[in-house]
Formats: C-alpha cells, sequence, structure tokens
C-alpha cells in the first residue's frame, strides 16, 4: 500500500553509488496479515495494519523484535492503510472508518465511522502533514485535515463499474513529496492525477495502464489485477505504476510482476517493465531519495523487494522475501527497508 | 390443428399389405405425426416409465414443480456468501449484515439477498470431504459417488424424469454453461439419453434447433410424417424400447423447434432485460426463467468461475455481485408471475473454500464445511439449518452430506427420494443409500 | 452402507457347474455347439424361436457385425444369387476377408477398452496393427499391461494403462472389470456381508498389482522398485496388501530389500523422473508385479477369468445380450444365462491360443444368432437370455457413421466377393475409416437402457451436415444417383437396397409412388425428402 509519508532528503546526493544488491537480513513473525506500514520515531520503530483489525508496532531495532499491540481500538475489519503525522498515526480499513491514533500509547484520538461507504484502500498525506487522502472502493478520493478531521473534499471521477459492469475497486493513491500532485489509480488500470495544492483537485492528467487488468471472458469469466501502488519521483517529474501482467489463469498471482514509468505530465510511457520469474503483484513502490533508482515490492505466495535503475529501467538486484509484501517503509538513507505482509515482515538491507 | 384425413390409411396397409393412398395431400402426411403413431408410443414410453405407478407420476406433475439450479461452478467461498465469520481470525475482511429474517446475518456481499431471505433456506453444514474439482463436481452432481460399472444420472436427469412430460413440448433438463473452465456437461447415466442435458455452451441457441433454409417448413413436417408412417411395423414388431425412444426423439423435434424463441431474451420487454442486469449471468438467468416458464422443469445456470485461490476477496467481490443481483432479480421476477411457488432455486457448487486465507489473498478448495442455498418451492423461507464452529473449520450441527442434499431437493419437489430404479438386477434408490431429506428446511 | 448395489463376487468360476468332462469335446464345431447349448433350454422351457432371419436380413446383421458397416448394393446383389445351403458360410468367409474386418474387430476393441478415456492415434494404430497380424488376445493382453512407449509396434497399446496411471482405483477397476469380468469396487470399503473377510484383502490385493506403476515427466510407464499398499480393514486394522489374483492366489513378493542409503538414492531418482522432464534415463525394477499379474492371470485355474470374460463380452456384442448380464458382474449371485456354453467357449479359446476370430465366427455361424428378430403376434417376448429370437441392437457411432456414408457414396460395383483381395475397395474402405471419424461424436454410444437422444433427432432433421453431406443431389451421390432414374420402382427399389439392404414391400412401393407424385414439389427435393425419411427410420438406425 502506498503510504507516502517519509520526508524526502531535500537534497540528493547525485554521487550516491547504485545499490548492487538486495538482502533479507531479519525476518520476524507477524499476527496476522499486514497490508500497510508506516515507519515511527524513531523510524526503525515500524507501526503495521494487521487482519487482526489491529495497529502492531515492532522496533526492528530490538534484539528479538516482538509486535505488540496498539491500543484497545481496533477498526472492525482489515486495517488496509496507514500514515503517520507527527506523534499520531491515522488508519484506514475495509470498514471505511478513518482512525487517529496517539502513536506512543495507543490511544483513539478521533474515529470517523463513516468516511466512506465501502473499503477504504489506501491514504497518502502531505509532506506538511495537514492533509489526508483516502481512497476506496465507493471509487471516491476524499480529502481530510488531520488537524480537525474535517473532511475538505470528495471526489468521484473513476469509474464506478468495469467495462463488464462489475464493481471496479480504486486501490491506489500518492502524493508527491511537494504536495502538489495527487495520483489516484484504479483496478481497470486508469490513472487520475490531480493538481492537488490548495486541495482545488482539477484532474491534470489521465494514464492508462490496460495490462494492469486482466479480464477473462472465455474461460473463467471474473478479471484480476488492477493498480496496486503508486509512487511520484521525488522531483515530481515521474509516476511509477505497479501491478500485474496479463495473467492466463487468473485463479492465481501468477501472471508477470508489472512496473510502468510516465513522465506523467507530457503523457509519455518511459518503461514497461515485467518480471516473469518473481511474479504476482507489484504492491508498494519508491523512488530513491536522488531518483536514480526505486524500489519495487510485492508477491504472489512468495514475496519479492526488487531494485530498478530508473534511467534505463534496467533491474539492479532482487530478492524474494518469504511470504508476499503488501507494503514497505524504506528508511531515510534509504539503506535498508521494512517489508510487511503475510504473517510476516523483513528486514531488507540495499 | 391435425386434419384428420385419408392418410391414416397408409398407416395401416403397413400390416393389410393394401394400396394405393394416392392423392393424399400433403396436409395428409402432416396429419399422421399427431394422430396415429404417435399416441401409441406415448403409451408405449409410460411402459418404459412403468417403475412408478401412472396415478402418482400424473399426481406429481400436476403440481408443476420446476428447478433453476445457479451452479457455482470452481467452489464459492461460505464465508463470503452465506455463512460468514467476521472477526475472526479466518473470516476475511466483510462484515456480516443482517437480513430480512430476524436472527440470520449472511455476508455483506449479497445485500439484495438479504432482503429476500423470506423465500431462502440457508444449509450450512455440507461435509462432502471431496475437494478436487472433477470428482467433487460428480459428486455434487450426482449426489453419490461413481461405483464403477453404473453411471449415475445427474440431479437434472433425475428431476427431468421424475418431473418432465413424456409428451413435452420443451425440452426438460437444459444446462447452461459458457465458460470453458470446468465445463461440464451433465449426464443421465442408466436413465439413458431420453433425460440428457440439452446443453448450450459457445451460442445461446441450441444446436440443430432452427430449420435450414433449403427446406420449407411444411416440406420439413411432411417429411417427418413420412418417415414415422414407413416406421411403424418395424417399431411394432421389434417392441424394442430402444426403438420407440427414436421414435419420440423425432416426436419431440417440432415442439423443440417452436421453443427456440425460449432461448432468445430479445423477446423481453427491455425493463424486464434491465432488472437482470447486462452481465453473461443475468441473462442466463433470464433465459432460465423463460424456460420454467414455458414449463421446462430442470435449467442449470452455471457461473464460472469462483476458484479463487488467489485475490479470493476481489474475486467475490465481483461475483457476488454478480449472484446477489442476478438471483435477487430472478426471484423478483418469479415471485410476481406467481412461479416462485412452482420453483426451487438452488445455489449450490462443488465445494467450498478453506477458513485459512493463503498467502496470495486466496482461499483453497474445502468440502468439510460449506454451505448452499435452496429457494422457492417446497422450502422453509427464513431459515438457517445447521452450525459450523467459529471459524468455520468442521461442521458442529446438522451435518448434512451430498446424498442427504439430494434427498432434501427431491423432497422439496414432493418427490420420494427413496424410490428405487431397477437397475437390471439393481436397486438404486433416487439418493444415496441412507441419505435422508433435511426437514427443517422443508415447508 | 453401500452394498446393495455392490454383488459378491467369488468363486463360482471354479466352481464345477459342469466338470470338463461333461461338455462337448472340445474340438467340436464352435456353432454346433451354441445351438446344442441353446437349443437345449429353448426345448427344456418349451420355448418356440423364431424363424432364421431372411437372406437379406441376415446379410445386413453380418455387414454390421463383421465389417462395421451396412452391405453395399454389390454384395446384397451377389448374396440374394448364393444357394441357400451355402449363403451363412458364404457371406461370413466374404464379410470376414475383408479390410473391414480389421477395422471393425480393432473399433469394437478399442470401444472395450478405453470406451471414454483421452484417446491418442496411436492405441487405435496398434489394436488394428494387432488384429491384421493376429495378434491374439492373450498378446494382447500381455502388450496392454506391459506395454513401454518406446517401444515397437505395441507401444501404442501403453494407453490402455497409461490414461488411467493418475487413478489408481480405476487402473485397479477397469482391469478387473474390462479384461476379467468382475467389478470388486465394492470391495473397498468394506466386504461383503455375507461372504469372507477376503474381499477387502482382494481389492487392494489387485490394487498392489498396480500401485508401484506411474508415468514419468516424460510420459513413460514404469513401475517402483518398493512401495506397498495400506489398507484399514472394517475391524479397523491397518493391513499390508499381498499381491492377490482375483481367485485369492497370491504371488511371490520379490521386491529386493534395499540398504537404506540405496532407497534414498532411489527415492531421488524417481522423484526426478516424476517431475523433472530432462531426466535422461528411465528405471525399471527387474520384479514388476504387472507382469506377475499378466503371469498368475494367464496360468493354472486363473485363465478362465481373463477367457471367460472376453467370450461374455464377444458374445454381447453379437448376440446383444452377455451370457452373464451385466458383463462386469461374473460372480455366483449372478450366474450364466447358460453356464456349460460359456465354459466351453472358454476353454474352446484357449485351446486355440485365444484367436477371436474362430470364436467370432463361431458365433454369427450359429442358428441362435441368425434367427429373425422380427415378433408377428401380440404375444410377449420371450425372456431375451432363452435367445429365442434375434435382439435388436442401436448401432454403435462409428458403425451408424460408417454406414451412412456407405449410403451417401457407397458405389455399387464393389466390394465384390469373387475378386479377393479387392484392391479398389480397400482403399475406400480406408478413407471411409477415416472420414466417418468426423460423424462418430455426433452420436451417442449404446449403454445399457439405450435411447436415442433428441439431440441426435435435431442433429439428422436441422443440421447443414445431414442436408449438405448425406443428401446432396451431385453425380455419385445417393440422391444425384436416384435423381438419374425415371422409373418411380426401380427408384424405390434401388433406395430401399441401398438404405436397408432389401426390396420395398408393396405398401411401401405405395407410399414411396404416392410421394413421389406429390403436386407441387421439385422432384429433386421430393427425392431427398423420401430418402431422409428412410434414412432416419428405425430399421437403419438399429441392427435387428
Amino acid at each position: 500500500m502506498p503510504t507516502d509519508l517519509e520526508p524526502s532528503s531535500p537534497e540528493p546526493v547525485a554521487t550516491a553509488p547504485l545499490p548492487t544488491q538486495v538482502v533479507v537480513d531479519a525476518t520476524y513473525s507477524l499476527p496476522g496479515i499486514a497490508f500497510c506500514c508506516a515507519a515511527g520515531e524513531p523510524p526503525t520503530t515500524i507501526y503495521a495494519g494487521l487482519s487482526d483489525f489491529a495497529i502492531h508496532r515492532i522496533d526492528t531495532a530490538a534484539e528479538k523484535p516482538q509486535p505488540i499491540r496498539l491500543g484497545e481500538a481496533s477498526h472492525d475489519s482489515y486495517v488496509t492503510g496507514l500514515v503517520r503525522a507527527g506523534d499520531r498515526l491515522i488508519s484506514g480499513g475495509y470498514d471505511g472508518a478513518l482512525i487517529w491514533w496517539n502513536a506512543a500509547d495507543g490511544e483513539q484520538l478521533r474515529r470517523i465511522e463513516t468516511a466512506h461507504d465501502k473499503w477504504i484502500r489506501g491514504l497518502a498525506i502531505t509532506p506538511d502533514a495537514t492533509r489526508l487522502v483516502s481512497v476506496a472502493d465507493d471509487m471516491r478520493t476524499k480529502v481530510w485535515d488531520v488537524a480537525t478531521g474535517e473532511q475538505i473534499a470528495d471526489w468521484g471521477d473513476h469509474e464506478v463499474k468495469t467495462p463488464q459492469g462489475y464493481p471496479s475497486m480504486l486501490y491506489a493513491v500518492a502524493l508527491s513529496s511537494d504536495g502538489q500532485w495527487l495520483a489516484t489509480g484504479d483496478k481497470t488500470g486508469e490513472v487520475l492525477v490531480r493538481e492537488f495544492s490548495g486541495a482545488a483537485g482539477s484532474i491534470v492528467a489521465r494514464l492508462q495502464t490496460p495490462v494492469m487488468y486482466t479480464w477473462d471472458p472465455r474461460a473463467r469469466n471474473h478479471s484480476i489485477g488492477g493498480i496496486r501502488s503508486l509512487a511520484f519521483s521525488n522531483d515530481g517529474q515521474s509516476l511509477a505504476i505497479g501491478g500485474m501482467g496479463k495473467v492466463n489463469n487468473i485463479d492465481h498471482l501468477e501472471g508477470p510482476s508489472r512496473l510502468e514509468i510516465f513522465d506523467w505530465q507530457a503523457g509519455v510511457k518511459l518503461h514497461e517493465i515485467e518480471d516473469t520469474q518473481f511474479k504476482g503483484l507489484v504492491e508498494a513502490l519508491r523512488f530513491a531519495p536522488d531518483d536514480r533508482w526505486l524500489i519495487a515490492a510485492g508477491g504472489d505466495h512468495s514475496g519479492f523487494v526488487s531494485i530498478y535503475e530508473v534511467g534505463e529501467g534496467k533491474l539492479l538486484a532482487q530478492s524474494k522475501t518469504g511470504s508476499h509484501v503488501h507494503d514497505i517503509s524504506l528508511a531515510p538513507d534509504a539503506t535498508s527497508l521494512v517489508t510487511v505482509g503475510h504473517q510476516q515482515a523483513t528486514k531488507v538491507l540495499l | 390443428m391435425f386434419l384428420s384425413s385419408g392418410y391414416r390409411g397408409i398407416g395401416d396397409s403397413g400390416r393389410s399389405s393394401q394400396s394405393s393412398p394416392v392423392g393424399v395431400s400433403r396436409r395428409g402426411f402432416l396429419a399422421a405425426s399427431a394422430a396415429g403413431v404417435g399416441a401409441n408410443l406415448v403409451a408405449d414410453m409410460s411402459a418404459i416409465n412403468g417403475l412408478r405407478s401412472a396415478a402418482m407420476a400424473s399426481e406429481l406433475k400436476r403440481q408443476d414443480k420446476r428447478v433453476i439450479l445457479l451452479w457455482l461452478a470452481g467452489g464459492a467461498s461460505q464465508f463470503e456468501t452465506w455463512d460468514p465469520k467476521p472477526g475472526t481470525k479466518t473470516g476475511g475482511p466483510f462484515r456480516a449484515i443482517p437480513t430480512n429474517v430476524s436472527g440470520i446475518r449472511i455476508s455483506e456481499l449479497l445485500p439484495g439477498l438479504a432482503e429476500r431471505m423470506q423465500h431462502t433456506a440457508i444449509i450450512r453444514s455440507l461435509n462432502t470431504k471431496i475437494a478436487d474439482h472433477g470428482t467433487a463436481a460428480a459428486l455434487m452432481e450426482c449426489g453419490r459417488r461413481d461405483d464403477p460399472g453404473i453411471r449415475y444420472p445427474d440431479i437434472g436427469a433425475v428431476v427431468a424424469r421424475e418431473l418432465g412430460r413424456l409428451e413435452s413440448k420443451v425440452p426438460d433438463y437444459v444446462s447452461l454453461y459458457t465458460s470453458t473452465e470446468g465445463r461440464r456437461k451433465g449426464t443421465s447415466g442408466f436413465l439413458g439419453s431420453r433425460y440428457a442435458p440439452m446443453f448450450l455452451s459457445e451460442s445461446m441457441t441450441p444446436a440443430n434447433i432452427l430449420r435450414s433454409d433449403s427446406i420449407t417448413d411444411i416440406d420439413h413436417r411432411d417429411r417427418a410424417a413420412l418417415r414415422e408412417a414407413m416406421a411403424k411395423r418395424f417399431v411394432a414388431q421389434s417392441k424394442s424400447h430402444s426403438v420407440d425412444s427414436q421414435m419420440s426423439a423425432y416426436q419431440r423435434v417440432h415442439g423443440l423447434m417452436a421453443s427456440a424463441d425460449l432461448f432468445d431474451v430479445e423477446h423481453e420487454p427491455a425493463d424486464v432485460r434491465a432488472r437482470y442486469g447486462p452481465t453473461q449471468f443475468g441473462e442466463q438467468c433470464l433465459i432460465a426463467r423463460r424456460l420454467v416458464e414455458a414449463g421446462v422443469p430442470f435449467v442449470k445456470v452455471a457461473r464460472a468461475w469462483w476458484d479463487s485461490h488467489g485475490q479470493n476477496f476481489e474475486t467475490h467481490r465481483e461475483l457476488c455481485a454478480d449472484l446477489d443481483h442476478c438471483m435477487s432479480a430472478l426471484l423478483d421476477d418469479l415471485e410476481q408471475r406467481g412461479l416462485l411457488e412452482n420453483t426451487l432455486v438452488i445455489t449450490l457448487g462443488e465445494f467450498g473454500r478453506t477458513p485459512s486465507i493463503n498467502a496470495s489473498l486466496g482461499r483453497d478448495h474445502f468440502a468439510n464445511a460449506w454451505s448452499c442455498s435452496l429457494s422457492g418451492a417446497g422450502v422453509r423461507g427464513g431459515v438457517a439449518y445447521g452450525e459450523t464452529d467459529a471459524e468455520g473449520q468442521t461442521v458442529v450441527d446438522g451435518e448434512a452430506n451430498a446424498g442427504d442434499l439430494f434427498a432434501t431437493i427431491l423432497a422439496a419437489l414432493g418427490i420420494d427420494h427413496e424410490h428405487e430404479y431397477m437397475l437390471g438386477a439393481r436397486p438404486i434408490p433416487l439418493s444415496d443409500f441412507g441419505s435422508r431429506p433435511i426437514e427443517a428446511v422443508l415447508g | 452402507m453401500r452394498f446393495p448395489t455392490c454383488l459378491a463376487f467369488s468363486v463360482w468360476l471354479f466352481s464345477a457347474i459342469a466338470s470338463a468332462e461333461e461338455l462337448l469335446p472340445i474340438d467340436s464345431d464352435v456353432a454346433e455347439v451354441i445351438d446344442h447349448y441353446v437349443d437345449e433350454r429353448l426345448e427344456r422351457y418349451e420355448i418356440e424361436p423364431t424363424p432364421p432371419a431372411d437372406a437379406a436380413t441376415y446379410l445386413r446383421r453380418a455387414a454390421l457385425d463383421l465389417a462395421g458397416r451396412i452391405p453395399t448394393t454389390a454384395e446384397y446383389a451377389w448374396a440374394e444369387e448364393l444357394p441357400e445351403s451355402e449363403r451363412r458360410e458364404a457371406i461370413v468367409e466374404h464379410l470376414m476377408s475383408l479390410a473391414d474386418f480389421d477395422f471393425h474387430l480393432r473399433n469394437s476393441l478399442d470401444e472395450l477398452l478405453l470406451s471414454n478415456r483421452p484417446h491418442d492415434g496411436e492405441f487405435r494404430e496398434y489394436l488394428l496393427w494387432a488384429v491384421r497380424s493376429g495378434r491374439s488376445w492373450d498378446q494382447i493382453f500381455r502388450d496392454l499391461l506391459l506395454a513401454r512407449p518406446a517401444e515397437g509396434p505395441e507401444r501404442g497399446a501403453a494407453q490402455f494403462v497409461r490414461s488411467r496411471v493418475r487413478n489408481l482405483d480405476d487402473l485397479t477397476n477397469d482391469t478387473a472389470m474390462l479384461l476379467f469380468g468382475v467389478n470388486i469396487a465394492c470391495a473397498k470399503c468394506h466386504d461383503h456381508p455375507l461372504v469372507d473377510q477376503w474381499q477387502q484383502d482382494h481389492y487392494f490385493g489387485m490394487q498392489a498389482f498396480f500401485s508401484r506403476t506411474f508415468a514419468t515427466r516424460k510420459n513413460v510407464l514404469t513401475e517402483r522398485p518398493f512401495g506397498e499398499v495400506k489398507f484399514k480393514n472394517t475391524a479397523g486394522e491397518e493391513k499390508v496388501a499381498a499381491f492377490t489374483f482375483l481367485s485369492g492366489v497370491s504371488v511371490e513378493d520379490q521386491t529386493i530389500d534395499f540398504a537404506d542409503d540405496e532407497r534414498k538414492r532411489l527415492e531421488e531418482q524417481l522423484r526426478k523422473l516424476e517431475r523433472d522432464e530432462k531426466a535422461g534415463y528411465v528405471l525399471f525394477p527387474d520384479f514388476s508385479p504387472r507382469r506377475e499379474l499378466v503371469d498368475v492371470a494367464l496360468r493354472d485355474e486363473e485363465y478362465r477369468y481373463f477367457a471367460k470374460n472376453i467370450v461374455n463380452r464377444t458374445w454381447e456384442r453379437l448376440m446383444g445380450l452377455g451370457l452373464v448380464d451385466p458383463p462386469d458382474q461374473m460372480h455366483d449371485g449372478n450366474l450364466p444365462s447358460h453356464p456349460e456354453l460359456l465354459e466351453w467357449l472358454a476353454e474352446h479359446l484357449v485351446a486355440n491360443r485365444y484367436d477371436l476370430r474362430g470364436l467370432i465366427r463361431g458365433i454369427v455361424m450359429s442358428d441362435a444368432y441368425s434367427r429373425s428378430s422380427r415378433l408377428v403376434t401380440e404375444e410377449r417376448p420371450p425372456s431375451p437370455t432363452t435367445f429365442a429370437r434375434a435382439l435388436t441392437r442401436p448401432l454403435t457411432p462409428r458403425q451408424l457413421a460408417t454406414s451412412l456414408l456407405v449410403v451417401a457414396r457407397g458405389p455399387a460395383e464393389f466390394p465384390a466377393a469373387e475378386r479377393q483381395p479387392d484392391i479398389g475397395w480397400a482403399r475406400f474402405r480406408n478413407d471411409l475409416e477415416n472420414q466417418a471419424g468426423g460423424w462418430v461424436r455426433e452420436f451417442e454410444r449404446p449403454t445399457e437402457n439405450f435411447q436415442v437422444s433428441v439431440d441426435e433427432a435435431l442433429f439428422f432433421s436441422n443440421s447443414d451436415r445431414v442436408q449438405n453431406d448425406l443428401l446432396r443431389d451431385s453425380g455419385g451421390s445417393l440422391v444425384g444417383r436416384l435423381l438419374a432414374i425415371d422409373d418411380d420402382r426401380e427408384l424405390l427399389r434401388q433406395l430401399w437396397i441401398r438404405v436397408l439392404g432389401r426390396e420395398p414391400l408393396d405398401d411401401e412401393v405405395s407410399t414411396g409412388l404416392a410421394w413421389l407424385s406429390r403436386d407441387a414439389t421439385e422432384r429433386s427435393d421430393a427425392i431427398r425428402s423420401l430418402a431422409w425419411a428412410v434414412i432416419t427410420g428405425p430399421e437403419a438406425r438399429f441392427n435387428h
């Protein structure tokens, strides 16, 4: 899940060498499926939203990190979006609710019970932590005042149904690091980019990634796929879009993991990258601080972390991570990251 | 409408070796098929069906019972449909919602059906053990496991035989399965081809049901009458049920050809079509309604493919939306037409899905504790029968197997499930040995 | 409890229904022996058999049973001229000498052995080779169970096992049913309540012969060098199944006892074989349970299962009903209608080295086979198990398809009985065999209580294929030839002979003349409709 919360390094270090390896350093087990995560303070503290409807905290710097449940409150369904705003966390879930937490003691500070009519799929927060964006399967994109919980905007514009007449889904959301642009991506492979500053929300670009959506009209008569992750480069020029390529047997996540990178303002697709070795969905994307490489993570039954050089779209290194990865948290110095996913979290060194 | 003409002379002449009906009009040939041979054959066919007393059979048929089986091919998840377990480790993300029957909650993915629960009995306690597609599908179609050397009929063929009319002008078992994955035609087994399904897969127009342009309608009917007349002596002297069956098959041809329109939803008003929605399943549910309305006793509509090893929740959002919308429209339509009290609507697949959620957010095959539903004819609506444990791992109350479900379906239709077919010297009850109907779901 | 459908199988095959001395001499004429035993029962029960079928009916029946198709007009004309005393023999000799006989025996064996299973052309090729080269039934049996895909012309036989190799129950049951006439599936879950404990042992004993069989990733059939079948009996005890034949006789287990590390190494190799396409070897262990099964099934007393099964199935195919019916229920709860006859035919078959041709010739030469199937009175038909009248049988899909093609394009001049081998016909027949394949799937395979489906009636009534292929009016076609005949009576005669293999009766002529003289119909349309009505009639659909 894209949760664009780490403030980017203001001065990219252009001379930093490209990473050459992806190494799983440690694996921690989790009491459920983690769909989202956010780094705390210090950034070695990771918060994760789980299938047990709760938030858990893991101190990855500890000798034997153990997930500890945060507070008493919980969602009424899977927790699928999590961002940090200073000393607070905000979570969203399949219950359509948003919850503000005290990151330190887990106290529930605010709860919006029906933020959306359907399942919340992701959250994003502006760099100044004043605005929260949520996307959900009601196909609405909503903007919230982080301080007051007030709803500031509510946009539709994504098709509610797929071309075949089934409910569509709005999986992915990302904000640019300067808070100026907002991207949202849906099941059928459409990305809308809005001018976000001032929350005017006018649509400035529409990008199509139809390969991300596999409709099987003949053998199985349903679909799989969708845009599962989005990330702006730190300079705001490029937009990376993650999902899965065409799938033959849609019973399984056995399609190639797929990544498309756009010069979104020009509407030009820079790269299409498919990986048939490490298959499945690209669930999370992050650009390196200098924008020269990016991380794509996800998986099928098992998970992967891959790093690509952005200029050529070339694979630099990759590794399996055990089970499916749903989200990552990249360390500020971009030398390590934490993945969270199916029953486990891992610490990965680059 | 048939003229009684001099044609009869030809039919009789087979025995008397008399000749010559010269000058018989074309209409004359036409008349024979109904008047002469046809009547004899109906009598012969009832001899084949002599296992059941004639009086009882007709009594049953007066009730005009019908079945629409919505076959959830690949195996739908009980958690995301009829037996939700929200808030448990196995329950998945979806909520349970109240229905219009107090005390019964079903998955939030079926809001329309939740509002129509007064028609429906849920069975939450199926334990059918077999969890591979082919074997399980055969089990749930036939209500028992295969025995080598015996080809069991499926539920459609049994119902067709028990409820179909010998002289029916419509098919008595229609099976629609458009998707290719897991496509199965269905089988009439030892009941023979008379009860085999009319199978529609690639096209919704049955094969060979339309007359070729190269022959006129009158010639088509005339040559059939000629065939019938010339066959008479051979049929009489053969005294063979197989020979008789060939005659009755040809006698049904023109009735079936006249039923071609039933498969064409263009004949429905736009507002009715709109209610069923734009999906293929919706269209096929509408065809099913047209068929039962015209007297077809058994229609199977397969909705494939629920086999959600990956992305179970996404898959069920799509497929449950389709099921919920189309089945709701179907139940409403049947009710408005006064057909629901005589039409049993079943949702069933080959098995359910595992409580555990795998790393691809999928659920795998699971046959130890799963659900199906019965709505309409003969069913006590607003009932949730049987119970699984908190995480849906095992049946804790009201365990039922495939045979019990079959006995229940037959009982809902007023058919004696213990009635035996004689296969040579082997007595074979309609539902498996030792099976019992679930009385609690019967109206 | 499932036993009501499961009947006991046990030992009548060995019980002294008739000891060998009481049977007629084994070198007697097969047809005479058949009639001796069949007539003996008819006399005992005072049943009057139907009279012999007329020459045309006998020719059509024998052609369908021996050549897999209806007779051509040339054959009809030839047979009509034969003196009555020589007719039956001449017809049988003629039909059995044709390429048709090999095709049809091949097709019959194919339907028996691989009926609804995945097919490959190789299996049919193998059977044709086996039939043509005079391979005996016991040799075919060896090929079926032992053939390896890489070897000689027998390799196609491997499909019998290969098509069932992923399901041990199927492999066990089908072998028992199709090759030994015994359905033992009921003994899997329980013993029969009325018979001894050995039943469950039996099922798993048979299964043990197959349990080591597997197909490598490259689809080569082989066996593991070890492995056993364990089962829980009804008392809940776990038992290891011995290699036990249906008769109860067990085969010595000669499995090599490998040292642990050797076994581990072998297991690793076996795993690789099963999974890895690139495994460049195949293991064939010295001790092959499948070969043991073949050996035990053909020896001592045990051969009777095997011999009686094929006798009974051949009888069923030609007579419409097995001496034991159903043919997979050979057990003491289901005795043969004519036990001595079955016994004699089995012994005779073995004495003649499992030559199926002799058995087939004997049956079709018998009076029992040659009776009329028609009942002209209103009386109840005699019990079919007495064989007092010939039974009316639906054509198999292949018989029907090939016959339709003979109707549609069979030339009048051959095959000529006096010109053997008839090269022109052999070539034509080979084409027919290939073309028939395209029609076969339109028809249902006959089964118990066979009924013609409405799909078939719709197919004949409306398909383009029938209209364009069967009823087209180009030169050599049926309708084309009839169109060239001006005399309506002659036209009717040609149509009847070509389709039904007989002259039309008076009333049929009257009807036909009336039809052809109807007003306002194109002559070609009238002929086409008339031909359709005869072709689709029951007389053409059945062997009678």
